[in-house]
Parts: C-alpha cells; sequence; structure tokens
C-alpha cells in the first residue's frame, strides 16, 4: 500500500461521505442496531422484489416448455415430467407467431422513425429557430397534453378510415399506427426542453461561420441532443410494443397485426401450452431490449419524475 | 447594446415584406414545423374539434350525419350501464390509489437507503413495466384459475386458505383486475420516486441531524416536503390514468362477471365499436367528452388546491 | 354551434364516405376488374383455424376458379362479430362474400349494407325450392332477396363420449330430461372433478343460451301481438332456467370454476376436457375439429331436453350475403362462388363428392348434422350421395339427428336481438357468481332495458 493509495481511499471515503448518504447518515449507519435492521429489511424487499417482477416471468418461461397437461394439473410443479420444446416450435410455426413478431417490429421501428421525425423538426423551430408565432404552436401543443386519449378515439378512427387527400382508408396498413403515434406531445415537451437548454453561442457561432438552418439542425443540434434522443426512443419503442387499443381497432388483418392484437384473438383456439409458449416468445424482446439498455431505460423513466408539471 | 436596440428600433420601423420574411428564414421556419402542424393537425386537433361536434350528432355510414342537440347526453342518462361503469372506474381509480401509491413510495424510501447494487433493486422494480401489457393480462389469467388447482389457489392452499374465486365473482373481480394492473406499473412509480429521493441534496440530512432529528422526524421534515411536488403530480397523472382504464378488464374479464369490471372505456369501446348493426359513434364521443371534462375539472380544483399546500 | 371549417370537413368526410361506399373505393375490399376478368373476396374459415382446414378450403377455391376462368378468389380470414362488421363497413374492406347470422341478416338488409342479388339468384335453377320460411331471413321487408341462407342448424346437446365412458355413464345414452342432465352431470363432477356440464356466459351467447333453454321449457323471450313487441324475459320458464342453474351451480358444485365463456371460449372449454356437456348449435363438430382438435369418434349429440307446452328447439343459421359495395359483375361472380361453394354440395352428386373428398384429404369432419335448406328428401338424398365419405360416426349423432325433426323448431327472437342476449348475459354471469342472486329482479332489468329500445324504434 503506497502512501498515494492511502490517500486516494480517504479522500474517495471523504467524498462518499459528505454525498453519498440518504436518510440514514453514515454514524447512523455505524450503529449495529441500525445496520442489522436495515439489512434484514433489505433482504427482505429483495426477495419480495424477486418474486413480485421475476416470479412470473420464470413460470412464463417454464411453462412455455412444459406439456400443457402439466400446466393444467400441477401449474407450480417444475418439470415433473420433463421439459417439451414442442410447444415453442408449434407457435413459432403451426401457430404463425413469427408473422406478428416481425409485425411488431415494423410497427415499433416506423413509430419511433415518425416520432423523432416531428419531435426534433418540431422542437428544433420552437426552441431554436424560434418564429415570432412559436408560442401559438407551443400552446397548441401543450393544450393536447390534458386532453386524455378516449376523446381521440372514435374520431381518430374515422380520419384513418377517410383521410384527407389520400383516396382510401389506411386501415390495415402500418401508416394507419405509424402516423398518429407521431402527434405525441409529451415528446415535442421533452425535445423543446431540451433544445432551450442548449447554449445558445453555439448557434450563433455557426451562423456567423454560414451555417443555414438545415445545416444548423443537422451537424449542430442533432449531435448534441443524443440523450434526448435516446429518451424518446426509449419510449417510442416501449410504447409501440406495448400498444393495444389501437393497432386492435385498425389492423384487422392477421398478416399485419402485432403480437398485442395477434395474441388475445387465437387464445381461444390455441393449445394452452403453445399459447404460453407464445406469450413468452412476445415478451423476450422487450426484456432483453431493459436488460441491455438498462440505464438508459431507467434513467429515462426517472426524468418522467424530475419534470416538473 | 446600442446596436442591437438600434436594430430593433430599425426593424420596427421596416416595412414586413414577405422578402423580409424569406430573408429572414421563413421558409425554413416553417418547413421545420410542416411534420408536427400535418401530423398534429390531421391526428390530434382535427379529431378533438371532430369529437365535440360528432358528440351532437348520430352517424351511420348510409347516410350524411345529422344534428341531434343534446339527444346523445340524454341517452346516456337513461342507460342504465352508465352508472355502473362510473361506479366501477372509480372504485378501480381508488383501490389502484391504495396499492400503487403509498406502497411504491416505501419501497423507494426502502431502496434509496441501499448501499450497494441499488440498480439490481430498481431493475427488478421495473421489469413487469417493460412486458407488454397483453402478455402480463393473458398470463394472469392463468394465476386466477379458479380451480383448486389453479395456480394462486395452490399457494393458498399451502397456507390453509381455501380456493379464491379471483375473477369469477362480481364481489374479487375488481380487486383481482387492480393486482394486474399494479403489477404492471407500480414499477415505474418506484423509479420515479428513487430519482426525486436520490435528488434530494443531502446537506438538508445534516442540518436536521444537527438540529437533533431522529429517523422518523428526517423523513417527515426533510423527505416529504422535498418530495411533495412529485408526490402532487404522480397523484393526479394516476387519477387521469385510472380514470381511462380499458386493457386490464378487458382482456381479463371482458367486464365481466355481470358488469362488474365494466369501466367507463369499456363502455366508450363498446358503443363505438361493438354495437351490433348501428355503431354509436354518437353516445361513444359524448361520453368521452363528459369524462375529458371532468377530468379537466378535477384537474383545475386540485391545483387550486394543491397550490394553497405549496405555498406553506 | 358549427363552425364553417367543420361544416365543411363533416361535408367532406360524408361525401368521401358516401363516395367511397357508392364505387367501391377501397384499400383491400373489391378490387379491379381488368380484361374481363371479375376479382371477389371471399370470407373463409374463422382465424385460428387449423392448417387442414385451410388446405381443405383452398382446394375448393382453385376448383372453382378452374371452372370459373373469369373470376379470382382471394380468400380471407373472416368471423362474424358485430364490431368487426361494423368497422369493416365502415372501412370499406369487406370481403365481396361474407356470413351474417340469421339474427342480423334482415336489419343489415334494411339499412341497405348488403347487396341486393333478387335478380343473380333468380337465375339459379333451384331458386324456387327454397324452404320458404328460411329464405325469409334474407330478404328486407319489401321482399328482396340479400343473400342464400346455408348451414341451419337447432341447439343440441354435444356431450363427450370418452368422458361419460370414464364416468360410468353409457356414452350412447345421453339424458333426455334436464333432471337427468343434473343427475349426470353431478355424477361426472364427482367422479372426474371437472365440470359435468356447463353453459355459454359470455359474448352475447349468454343469453343466446338462456334464450334456448327457455324454449326448451315452453316459454318465449319476445311476444309479437298485433304489430307490437314486449319482452317477456321474467317468464316462468327463463326463471326456472335459472334456478336450475343456480342449484346446479352451488348446490352440486357441477359447474366447474370457470364461467367467463364465450363462443370460442367454450369451444375450447369441452375441448380441452375441462367440460363433458354443453348445449350448442348442432354444426360446431366442424369448429370443433378445425380449432379445437377435437377427435369425432369422442363427440356425441343429443337433443336438448324439451318440457311443458310450447316447448321446441332454437334454431339458427348463416346467411352468405354480398357487400353493398359490390359492382354487378363482382355481385354475379360472388352469386356464382355462393352457389358453388354453399349449394352444390346439396344439388349436385359430383360437387357433394368433391366437396366430400377435399374435406376427407384434410382430416376435416364429414357428416356432421345439418337441417335441410330446401327439404328433409333432397336432405336425404344430398347425405347419399356422400355416405361412402362420413367420417363422423353416425351412431354419435344419432340422438339428435333421429329425433330434431319431431321438434319444434323456433326462431330466435326477432327484435334488438344481440341487445337482448347481451343483456342476458349479465343475468347468466349473475347466477353463476353470485350466491344471492336476485333471479326476478335481475330479469325486469333486462325487460325494461330491452323494452326501451323496442319502443324506440316505433317512433
Amino acid at each position: 500500500m503506497t502512501a498515494a493509495t492511502i490517500r486516494d481511499r480517504a479522500v474517495r471515503r471523504r467524498a462518499l461521505d459528505q454525498s453519498d448518504r440518504g436518510i440514514a447518515s453514515h454514524s447512523d449507519w455505524r450503529r449495529p442496531g441500525v445496520w442489522l435492521g436495515m439489512s434484514t429489511v433489505h433482504l427482505i424487499l429483495l426477495i419480495l422484489l424477486i418474486l413480485w417482477g421475476v416470479g412470473p416471468l420464470l413460470w412464463l418461461l417454464k411453462s412455455a416448455v412444459t406439456p400443457t397437461q402439466d400446466t393444467l394439473q400441477t401449474p407450480l410443479a417444475v418439470f415433473p415430467h420433463g421439459w417439451d420444446w414442442s410447444n415453442v416450435a408449434t407457435a413459432w410455426n403451426t401457430v404463425g407467431i413469427g408473422v406478428q413478431f416481425l409485425n411488431t417490429i415494423w410497427v415499433a421501428v416506423g413509430s419511433w422513425f415518425v416520432q423523432l421525425l416531428v419531435a426534433t423538426t418540431a422542437g428544433y423551430a420552437l426552441a431554436v429557430l424560434r418564429p415570432k408565432y412559436a408560442p401559438i404552436f407551443n400552446g397548441l401543443v401543450l393544450a393536447t397534453l390534458f386532453v386524455p386519449g378516449v376523446v381521440l378515439l372514435v374520431p381518430l378512427y374515422l380520419t384513418v378510415l377517410h383521410p384527407p387527400l389520400i383516396g382510401h382508408s389506411l386501415i390495415d396498413t402500418f401508416w394507419a399506427v405509424w402516423l398518429p403515434a407521431g402527434a405525441n406531445a409529451f415528446n415535442i415537451l421533452l425535445v423543446t426542453r431540451f433544445f432551450n437548454n442548449l447554449p445558445r453561442e453555439i448557434f450563433e457561432a455557426a451562423r456567423t461561420d454560414g451555417a443555414g438552418p438545415f445545416r444548423l439542425f443537422w451537424s449542430i443540434v442533432l449531435p448534441m441532443s443524443r440523450p434526448i434522443l435516446g429518451v424518446v426512443s426509449v419510449f417510442a419503442i416501449i410504447n409501440a410494443w406495448k400498444d393495444y387499443l389501437w393497432p386492435r381497432l385498425v389492423l384487422t388483418n392477421p398478416a399485419v397485426q402485432p403480437l398485442s392484437v395477434r395474441l388475445p384473438n387465437i387464445q381461444s383456439q390455441t393449445d394452452l401450452g403453445v399459447f404460453l409458449a407464445a406469450l413468452a416468445i412476445s415478451m423476450i424482446i422487450p426484456i432483453v431490449l431493459f436488460l441491455v439498455f438498462q440505464r438508459l431505460f431507467l434513467r429515462s423513466a426517472g426524468l418522467g419524475g424530475a419534470v416538473k408539471g | 447594446m446600442t446596436t442591437s436596440s438600434a436594430a430593433v428600433r430599425v426593424s420596427r420601423t421596416r416595412r414586413r415584406t414577405p422578402l423580409t420574411w424569406i430573408r429572414g428564414g421563413g421558409p425554413a421556419n416553417l418547413l421545420f414545423l410542416l411534420p408536427m402542424i400535418v401530423i398534429f393537425g390531421v391526428f390530434s386537433w382535427g379529431p378533438i374539434v371532430e369529437s365535440v361536434v360528432m358528440s351532437v350528432q348520430h352517424t351511420n355510414f348510409v347516410t350524411a350525419p345529422t344534428f341531434v342537440g343534446f339527444d346523445n347526453f340524454l341517452a346516456l342518462f337513461r342507460d342504465p350501464l352508465v352508472p355502473i361503469a362510473v361506479r366501477n372506474t372509480a372504485y378501480f381509480a381508488l383501490l389502484a390509489l391504495i396499492f400503487g401509491y403509498p406502497i411504491p413510495l416505501i419501497v423507494a424510501v426502502l431502496m434509496s437507503e441501499v448501499r450497494r447494487a441499488r440498480g439490481l433493486f430498481s431493475a427488478l422494480a421495473y421489469l413487469p413495466v417493460v412486458v407488454p401489457p397483453v402478455v402480463s393480462v393473458l398470463l394472469w389469467q392463468r394465476f386466477y384459475d379458479a380451480s383448486p388447482r389453479g395456480l394462486f389457489n395452490t399457494v393458498l392452499s399451502w397456507v390453509g386458505i381455501g380456493p379464491q374465486p379471483w375473477i369469477q365473482s362480481a364481489a374479487t373481480s375488481m380487486p383481482s383486475v387492480v393486482l394486474v394492473a399494479t403489477w404492471a406499473a407500480a414499477g415505474s412509480t418506484v423509479i420515479i420516486y428513487l430519482a426525486a429521493l436520490t435528488s434530494v441534496p443531502p446537506e438538508l440530512y445534516d442540518a436536521a441531524e444537527v438540529d437533533g432529528a431522529g429517523l422518523w422526524g428526517k423523513i417527515w421534515h426533510v423527505t416529504l416536503p422535498q418530495l411533495r411536488p412529485v408526490l402532487l403530480i404522480t397523484f393526479i397523472l394516476q387519477i387521469i390514468g385510472t380514470a381511462q382504464v380499458f386493457l386490464e378488464p378487458f382482456l381479463l374479464t371482458f367486464g365481466g362477471p355481470a358488469n362488474s369490471t365494466l369501466t367507463i372505456l369499456q363502455l366508450i369501446f363498446r358503443y363505438a365499436f361493438q354495437n351490433s348493426i348501428g355503431l354509436d359513434y354518437g353516445k361513444a364521443t359524448a361520453l368521452s367528452i363528459l369524462l375529458a371534462l371532468f377530468l379537466a375539472l378535477f384537474s383545475v380544483v386540485y391545483f387550486r388546491l394543491t397550490k394553497a399546500w405549496s405555498t406553506n | 354551434m358549427k363552425s364553417p371549417r367543420t361544416a365543411a370537413a363533416v361535408l367532406a368526410v360524408t361525401a368521401i364516405a358516401g363516395a367511397g361506399l357508392l364505387t367501391g373505393c377501397s384499400a383491400s375490399g373489391d378490387s379491379g376488374n381488368t380484361n374481363g376478368t371479375v376479382a371477389i373476396t371471399i370470407a373463409s374459415l374463422v382465424p385460428g383455424s387449423s392448417a387442414d382446414a385451410f388446405k381443405a378450403f383452398n382446394l375448393r377455391v382453385k376448383e372453382f376458379e378452374k371452372a370459373n376462368p373469369k373470376v379470382i378468389v382471394k380468400p380471407v380470414e373472416y368471423q362474424w362479430t358485430g364490431p368487426t362488421f361494423s368497422a369493416q363497413l365502415a372501412a370499406g374492406t369487406l370481403p365481396t362474400v361474407f356470413n351474417v347470422p340469421f339474427t342480423d341478416s334482415q336489419s343489415l338488409a334494411n339499412a341497405g349494407q348488403l347487396a341486393d342479388i333478387t335478380s343473380d339468384v333468380k337465375k339459379l335453377p333451384y331458386a324456387n325450392k327454397f324452404n320458404k320460411s328460411l329464405l325469409q331471413v334474407a330478404e328486407n321487408d319489401k321482399g328482396d332477396l340479400f343473400g342464400i341462407p346455408y348451414g341451419p342448424y337447432a341447439y343440441g346437446l354435444s356431450y363427450n363420449r370418452a368422458l361419460f365412458t370414464k364416468a360410468g355413464l353409457d356414452p350412447n345414452k345421453p339424458p333426455t330430461s334436464w333432471d337427468e342432465v343434473r343427475s349426470d352431470a353431478k355424477t361426472i363432477s364427482d367422479k372426474l372433478g371437472i365440470a359435468g356440464f356447463m353453459v355459454f356466459t359470455s359474448g352475447n351467447t349468454g343469453g343466446w343460451g338462456l334464450t334456448e333453454q327457455t324454449y326448451s321449457r315452453g316459454g318465449r323471450m319476445e311476444v309479437t301481438e298485433g304489430g307490437k313487441t314486449t319482452v317477456t324475459a321474467d317468464n316462468d320458464q327463463t326463471v326456472a332456467a335459472l334456478k336450475f342453474l343456480q342449484t346446479m351451480r352451488w348446490t352440486d358444485n357441477s359447474l366447474g370454476s370457470n364461467f367467463n365463456l364465450d363462443w370460442s371460449g367454450m369451444n375450447q372449454y369441452f375441448g380441452s376436457g375441462q367440460t363433458a356437456m354443453y348445449p350448442s348449435g348442432s354444426d360446431v363438430l366442424t369448429a370443433l375439429v378445425q380449432s379445437d382438435g377435437v377427435d369425432p369418434k369422442d363427440y356425441g349429440l343429443g337433443l336438448i331436453p324439451t318440457e311443458g307446452d310450447n316447448s321446441g328447439v332454437l334454431s339458427g343459421g348463416n346467411v352468405a350475403v354480398v357487400s353493398a359495395a359490390a359492382s354487378p359483375a363482382e355481385k354475379a361472380a360472388a352469386v356464382k362462388w355462393i352457389d358453388f361453394y354453399y349449394m352444390q354440395k346439396l344439388l349436385d352428386k359430383s360437387a357433394a363428392v368433391a366437396d366430400a373428398k377435399s374435406l376427407i384429404s384434410n382430416k376435416q369432419p364429414v357428416g356432421v348434422p345439418q337441417l335441410p335448406i330446401f327439404d328433409k328428401a333432397q336432405l336425404d338424398t344430398s347425405l347419399g350421395w356422400i355416405d361412402s365419405y362420413i367420417n363422423v360416426p353416425k351412431e354419435n349423432v344419432a340422438p339428435f339427428q333421429n329425433g330434431i325433426f319431431d321438434q319444434k323448431i323456433i326462431a330466435e327472437p326477432a327484435k334488438h336481438t344481440q341487445e337482448l342476449y347481451a343483456a342476458l348475459d349479465s343475468v347468466v354471469q349473475a347466477v353463476l357468481t353470485d350466491k344471492n342472486a336476485d333471479i326476478d329482479a335481475l330479469l325486469k332489468g333486462v325487460n325494461t332495458q330491452i323494452q326501451a329500445l323496442i319502443d324506440a324504434d316505433a317512433k
């Protein structure tokens, strides 16, 4: 142990002391009663969280590879008669879940793109370019935040049936889901705020260098907005993957339906084990995405709380 | 400073012509706003206006819509399912508030004290939130099998409790629905609270300790007041969200048994999309507007009241 | 109240909607006609049917296209539900040929939402041979024809022969009275731990089933006298039917523990062996084989017990109809398809054999019980042609097939049928999930609710 190491450790501990504390202070923690009590509580909490968060999902994974009769008779037994991959194979091949799986990806990618397009261009115009009439649009967009989604359901459906300018309905096309997804005021709010907080000197500097508005957007603003684009993307993809009511209304042809719409439709015609396998397949991608991008997810979710109204 | 004020004076006196607009970057502004204007116009602002219009019309697809005044609203008041749906929705909101508001707070407070591996706790809490709701609901439908062999009933039998009807009885159906909905959503509330808790300035706790506050004192005098904005916002957001619940009762029980889990949004869906022959878009939009007005009123009253609290 | 902009928008929507309906301008509905060929989309099978069932259907499609080279046929999965129909009508994405149940065909015809095919059907050689009362369901008030009825069914008692044997009951002797139903159900549920008997409860099928149980005891849900219809849901027979269910549920515990079953859910419940008996349409075996993996050898169909004066059996069926957006050429092609797929197997020996062969080669049931569209003689003749192909054991369905022609066949209630059924769904669910359900109050509530709808029509 060199002197440098000891010094580093002391510095770090002091920094820790000063900033890394919650309700209980460091002196609180040193008392054995508090330490023991808190640790026990935390252990119990951990076990409960595992049961709560992971338990049901583990059961689903187990049942996906268990013969149906076992799941019906003894749902909590673990492989009483061995496991059986045929449910998964049937779900993918015979029931054809693969088609809807791809559709879900298409829906998510398209919605993500439309949302990003609308949010970045609108945010840029409102927060960076700031034309004189910007406050009007700002207000109009914010106002929609206060309108509950339910109000839109019926007229939006009719709009998709008979869109202006286009000759025929958008029903059973992905556009019926992609386009309305872009009308997301929350995204615009997030992006506008972020752009508002960008240092304007950089814009002035770029302008004096001769950058026009498009150049400014593409080469300066967008690269600087990676954090907020990440947040918007996470929300967009997760919301698209989870969406049920709207896709159910506008995507009636199984060939274009995403998983969330198809699964309830085939429940009554599908053997239980195969159905559970299909459910398991549907949850794999969101969970994998979450585990890989955990920090981004959790930071975005927490952001929702830090935004005060 | 003088140059800019001179410039302002100049621009104020200079005539605004189309040319100055173009030179000032007008077309670019409009171009960037175009996606938002088109998308919002067609898929948000337009439908909102149309919703109000349709609520005073009778629509079918054979003839043009006709103006019917307040008939749709009156029909709502005569429909026996409307008070049932309102009562059920209020019941759901209340139960969801009881389970989904204080418990995540307690969990978040405990989690904020975790020294190591807080990420693990967060991930575990948030995991159910990323599972698609359709999967969650259909999965829990299996758990709720009311036969003695059903999963939950088997667990209950280990502790000596008899099999419960879960979603097969009007008395227990709504709590069962709330349980699923809470499982799927509580995690995000926990994370929001956690983020707020970890941003409480530690000096405040230090100061409270100097004043002699114990553990509970610190929570009461520092944590909760610091959390007040977040608590207030999540409360109203939760009310607005639960008032519009659709998916969980729709897929789990389809509004049954005997309409005990029929919510307002399900009723709107039924009016608009499940009438056998005639679509009742008028009643559907009328009910959705009533709900929207109620929520707007509630929010206004809420913000007035809580503003009074905030200034204390 | 309307601003000029909104009025213009409403006008525009209406104009487009009207134009869309008239000219059939739609995304995936009837596509264009080129070089004298006509393209039509047709309803094939319900979603979730087995791959084999689809193969059998597609075989028939190919045969039709060979015989009619100027017609291109595109099958789409289709299941009649109120919402699907309304939405597709609005979107203009209805298949050219699809089916609607008897309960809805007349209202749709009267509302102008189906194509008038009177002249096309008149060209068919057997146009006068239809059972006249059956044809009425496909006509509007003026007598114009809007569809061709097919697949009429009556209610029967579907039961699982294997489970009967396992419980020690004789599979050739299904129960013939409601008391026997009750005791058989109790035997089965006590011995096997499953639902001995179960009824539909949701998706409007609860009311449908309850209506059948009312008819079987001699009651009626709606009574029409002198042009005025009165809802009589609180009649003694319905009360008796509900009390019967109540006893089986709460005293005998022979109804199992899942009370949220619509048509396909109940079929699955039966197909997976969780109930041994349930009242169903007599044609349900096809769906059971196609969607729920039932083996015809284990399937039995008996008669619904009928007791009391005026008792009878609920009947229904489907009508093959043509979308109102079809052009005259598409209508003619559509009627040709309906004739080929739904009718020919009853009238022409080679067509019947071809149909049976395609079903057999794809492991579908042949010999599912039917009621006559023309008359009993024609039905017997057509069954004779395919006798060697029948793979549903005759003795399994003999109790129904032999006894049904002696039964009084009663049509479904005529006014606001689906709303009546929906309201009755809640009553059935309440009785099965709440020990203290007040049957009289619930039924009186249904009376009030549906009577209000009927009276509003008259204004």
